[in-house]
């Protein structure tokens, strides 16, 4: 069927430009250090030391706890806080709706790296340094302008009017939201939680500054703490390898979520 | 129901002018500044603050402070290594960046960076969306496979590029370039951080791209291509406009983030052969210099680039399209 | 439309809310930041650097303390500026839960100046700098005042294939020529050593300076000088740059690119730290036994080369809780024996003269003569609290070797250091 071939075509030249970078991290963690810099896509020596050495402590493997921890939490609280917030803003008439989204677009725009001595500071003196919470402030708050803004795009778009209708036609408050609203929000909701997800997952920076130990550092500042054989060398295996590792949760969350990003269209609710 | 304007907050007084056209709703649109608020205002009014409440406060609390400081840091001539020769000089730190060529050039090669990668990257995150949503076949490993460069830390995507990219080394280096090496030459160095950045963030914008086509109601396509319509009138005309909101977020989104890109300049080439940004120098004169004073005020520099280049984005966008079709979609 | 009765789900949420938020102000007063004295025994935190079996010396110094202090090890991440970067935000803020910190020798000075870690006095003073060398040492000096302990020290050496070249060059025009020939003969022929844009390139730089006999900061650390010896290491590093001898990837190249390089057989000549050579065992057995070392190359056949000094020095924090006891372990975590072990173990060069002459250093330093050798006549870079101010501005400047104009780089220099000193002006 030469639409499905088509489709299919434009699908290998997208899975191949996205993953063959990938790929050449996942050749780089089944290098031995001798043949890491051979320049051949594929390992011509396999070894699984480096997938060995990175879990040979639990410093690795606490840290993706509380990279997981950190992150679910963050992105569950930024997308229920979002989304009341977008609600508010692309429904309701309100003093102050303007101010409010151009401030989280000001807050977005600041260079956090002039942001992160004073954060230090605050969190040291009250106490959430090198916590959870520590950390999930600042994401939160980061994360919140793109969330708002991307609920707001989405919320626009909902045919609110759907939900008297649903009304009229003899439904509750909640069934009418749940089953005519909930379903057409869902493409902005679960687009922003992906997002928001990699976000917190991914960071860096408030990261290594706000955490020191290994009751809060997160996965990508414990790449910054693997060790090589001296100071000079980068334990670029153990690094790709880790690497592998903490793409597999994106892997998931993302495998579970792309879903329902376009199933918001169900029959029957909605008319054009 | 109305999609004249795209930014969130103007919704609402675009749907008032819809309802005012309705029959037998109460509201009186055109008087409400000087009629007295009704019951049904104030509950809304209400009920608006606190939906945003808990976002505001979240947000307010935890940069009130950073940010002021930023700003009050950038009046002053404050190096933390001289700390006895800390004094308030108002704007004097200003122009010793604005008149220094340094800076300048960084902003160049950032704005060369954001310019190409966006408009790259909106054409090619448009397209993926729409393989993305449209295909067939492999839904889910499509979709997947084309977010995981946007999964991947992006330290070490960098690392694996560096590596890719240098001779002897890297796969890449070996094919298109075997006598040279491109990330010690100016323009290639650029070239490979704009493909990097492309590679590593078009899966934000196809994301994004793709929920807003998800909104597109197929009916409307299937009206608009009985009537004749060719596939890329449909395109334009009836899928673009819908989207209008997804792409103002994501490209606003995008560039706001490529102005500050750091990440991937720091690990391909470390700045060298002028290839540093904005942030990188702003790091460099904050973090390495320890100079509170020219760090501040280079970060405000950026904050109010950015702020006008966002400006500019949101008026474009909050005019309506001429000659849509949402006009037909009442 | 009237909104009086909310979805029921955004009730529970915010109640979900409150919820945490309560968590949230009850858990903060039980994180704690570093650790915390348990009863009696003073509690020191120790920041350094990742360094192997550094758990080892640490156990002994809690027991040689016998109950007095027990020291914490508390890691910072693996790349210099990174370790850097946590250390000063908590002394910026004043933080009390750093006692004795691992310091990059170029960072003791801008420490110092900055007023973050304290002197070192008396018995402590004398301790410290009987029998160390006294290149270290200086490093670890400001305001004739000594700031740090040294602990371990660095210098590069040139590495050779003694297949190739039988004899090492002695100067850099030697080993250009050197090069020259065996890239004519179809050889491996390359001079790989570090030339990004980064440190590395000003210990190259620095390098060159001390063995013309150059100077490029005055001794108080105070004036740009940028003298003829400065002006002849350009013009030697011009030369070398343009000479094709380098590899494609020199000017961006750190160095672990350049031990890989030469690890795959592509050079005939490396400039690199000794901690090459255990790499060379184990990740290029068959390339090992062909290649040797030798003293650094000089600039003037007469001159013997004067080389960076590398390494770390401990100091203690200003803000320290325990500053007498933290003193004492300080004493302690860089003695003889202990340097010694981590000089074995971990592949540290030691700052104390007579652990060199141990018997058991022979095996893991064969090079420890020539390592000796150039400790003996090392030159530190700048001494200046705005080292790294001035780090930026040389490597930016610099960068790419091959642009180099001697006099007018040199002159330009001058200016630009002079700024970066007087911490005026913008850093690139």
């Amino acid at each position: 069927m030469p639409a499905k071939l088509k489709w299919g075509v434009l699908d290998a030249i997208v899975v191949v430009f996205a993953l063959v970078p990938v790929l050449w991290i996942v050749s780089l963690s089944f290098k031995t250090t001798a043949t890491l810099t051979d320049g051949n896509f594929i390992p011509r020596e396999w070894t699984l030391d480096n997938y060995r050495t990175i879990f040979q402590t639990d410093q690795f493997v606490r840290a993706l706890i509380n990279s997981i921890g950190i992150a679910l939490i963050s992105t569950f609280i930024a997308v229920v806080l979002g989304t009341m917030a977008a609600y508010a803003i692309s429904r309701l008439d309100f003093p102050g709706k303007g101010l409010l989204v151009g401030v989280s677009l000001l807050i977005a725009m600041f260079p956090q790296v002039s942001l992160v001595s004073p954060l230090f500071d605050i969190e040291r003196r009250t106490g959430l340094f090198d916590t959870w919470p520590g950390l999930i402030l600042p994401y939160i708050t980061f994360a919140l302008p793109l969330a708002i803004y991307t609920l707001s795009a989405f919320f626009k778009q909902i045919p609110w009017d759907l939900e008297k209708a649903a009304k009229m036609d003899g439904a509750t408050q909640g069934e009418a939201f749940r089953k005519v609203i909930a379903p057409l929000a869902a493409p902005g909701v679960f687009t922003t939680a992906i997002l928001v997800f990699i976000f917190c997952w991914n960071d860096f920076l408030f990261a290594i500054s706000l955490t020191s130990t290994e009751q809060s550092r997160t996965v990508p500042v414990a790449l910054s703490f693997f060790t090589g054989a001296s100071q000079f060398e980068d334990p670029t295996g153990a690094i790709s390898a880790a690497a592998v590792v903490i793409t597999i949760p994106i892997i998931i969350f993302v495998l579970f979520f792309q879903k329902r990003i376009v199933a918001g269209l169900t029959s029957g609710a909605v008319k054009g | 129901m109305s999609i004249s304007s795209t930014t969130p907050g103007s919704a609402a007084a675009g749907e008032q002018t819809v309802e005012e056209t309705r029959p037998g709703t109460a509201r009186t649109g055109h008087r409400r500044r000087k009629a007295p608020l009704s019951e049904g205002k104030k509950q809304e009014r209400k009920l608006g603050w606190l939906l945003c409440a808990p976002a505001a406060l979240v947000m307010v609390a935890v940069t009130a402070y950073p940010i002021l400081y930023s700003f009050w840091l950038s009046l002053q001539r404050y190096d933390l290594k001289f700390p006895d020769e800390r004094q308030f000089v108002w704007f004097e730190n200003y122009v010793t960046v604005l008149t220094n060529g340094y800076w300048w050039t960084a902003f160049g090669v950032t704005m060369l960076i954001t310019v190409v990668s966006v408009v790259v990257e909106l054409v090619l995150g448009m397209g993926l969306a729409l393989i993305m949503h449209r295909t067939l076949v492999g839904r889910g490993l499509v979709r997947t496979s084309a977010l995981i460069p946007y999964g991947i830390v992006t330290v070490v995507a960098a690392f694996s590029w560096r590596y890719a990219w240098t001779p002897g080394t890297g796969y890449l280096a070996n094919l298109v370039t075997p006598e040279g090496a491109p990330l010690t030459e100016r323009a290639s160095a650029l070239a490979i951080i704009i493909l990097a950045e492309i590679w590593k963030t078009t899966p934000f914008m196809a994301l994004l791209l793709m929920a807003g086509l998800a909104l597109v109601p197929d009916d409307l396509l299937k009206a608009a291509s009985m009537d004749g319509a060719g596939w890329w009138q449909r395109f334009t005309k009836v899928m673009l406009p819908v989207m209008k909101p997804a792409i103002l977020v994501a490209l606003l989104f995008r560039t706001l983030d490529a102005l500050r890109v750091f990440d991937n300049i720091y690990v391909l080439t470390a700045g060298a052969n002028e290839t540093s940004s904005v942030s990188m120098i702003a790091y460099n004169n904050l973090i390495r210099g320890l100079n509170l004073g020219i760090g501040s005020t280079m970060s405000v520099l950026i904050f109010v680039t950015v702020a006008i280049i966002a400006f500019v984005f949101v008026k474009l966008f909050g005019t309506a399209a001429p000659g849509s079709a949402d006009e037909g979609r009442r | 439309m009237a909104h009086s009765d909310r979805p029921p789900h955004r009730r529970t949420t915010r109640s979900r809310l409150l919820a945490a938020g309560a968590a949230i102000a009850l858990l903060a007063p039980l994180a704690a930041c570093g650790s915390d004295d348990e009863g009696g025994t003073p509690t020191l935190n120790l920041y350094q650097f990742p360094v192997q079996d550094m758990q080892t010396v640490i156990d002994t110094c809690n027991q040689a303390a016998a109950g007095r202090y027990r020291i914490v090890y508390q890691v910072l991440p693996r790349a210099a500026d990174d370790q850097r970067v946590q250390m000063v935000r908590r002394l910026a803020a004043e933080d009390d839960s750093m006692d004795i910190l691992g310091l990059d020798v170029t960072w003791t000075q801008e420490f110092a100046s900055a007023n973050w870690i304290r002197e070192f006095t008396g018995a402590d003073k004398s301790e410290v700098e009987n029998g160390t060398l006294a290149g270290p040492l200086a490093s670890a000096t400001y305001n004739d005042k000594l700031y740090a302990a040294p602990n371990n020290t660095n210098v590069q050496l040139l590495w050779y294939r003694k297949d190739l070249v039988p004899t090492p060059p002695r100067t850099w025009d030697e080993m250009i020529e050197a090069s020259l020939r065996l890239k004519g003969e179809g050889k491996p022929y390359q001079v790989l050593t570090m030339g990004a844009q980064y440190e590395g390139l000003v210990v190259l730089f620095n390098n060159l300076v001390a063995s013309a006999g150059g100077t490029v900061v005055s001794e108080d650390g105070k004036t740009a000088v940028m003298d003829a010896g400065t002006v002849k290491a350009l013009e030697v590093m011009k030369r070398f740059a343009t000479a094709g001898v380098t590899n494609a990837s020199f000017t961006n190249s750190i160095e672990d690119d350049v031990r890989l390089a030469f690890q795959n057989g592509g050079g005939a000549f490396q400039l690199n730290w000794p901690y090459v050579y255990s790499a060379l065992q184990s990740d290029a057995p068959e390339l090992a036994p062909n290649v040797t070392w030798a003293r650094y190359p000089s600039i003037d056949p007469g001159t013997p080369s004067r080389v960076t000094i590398g390494g770390s020095n401990l100091a203690v924090s200003r803000y320290s809780r325990h500053p007498a006891e933290a003193f004492d372990a300080v004493k302690c975590l860089r003695n003889a024996a202990n340097q010694k072990f981590l000089a074995i173990k971990a592949g540290q060069p030691p700052t104390i003269e007579s652990v060199y002459a141990d018997p058991e250093m022979a095996q893991a330093y064969p090079m420890k003569q020539e390592i000796l050798d150039e400790l003996k006549d090392a030159a530190p870079r700048p001494l200046t609290p705005a080292y790294q101010n001035v780090s930026t501005v040389v490597a930016a400047q610099l960068s790419p070797p091959s642009a180099i104009d001697p006099q007018r780089t040199a002159a330009e220099l001058k200016t630009s250091i002079q700024e970066a000193i007087d911490s005026k002006g913008v850093l690139p």
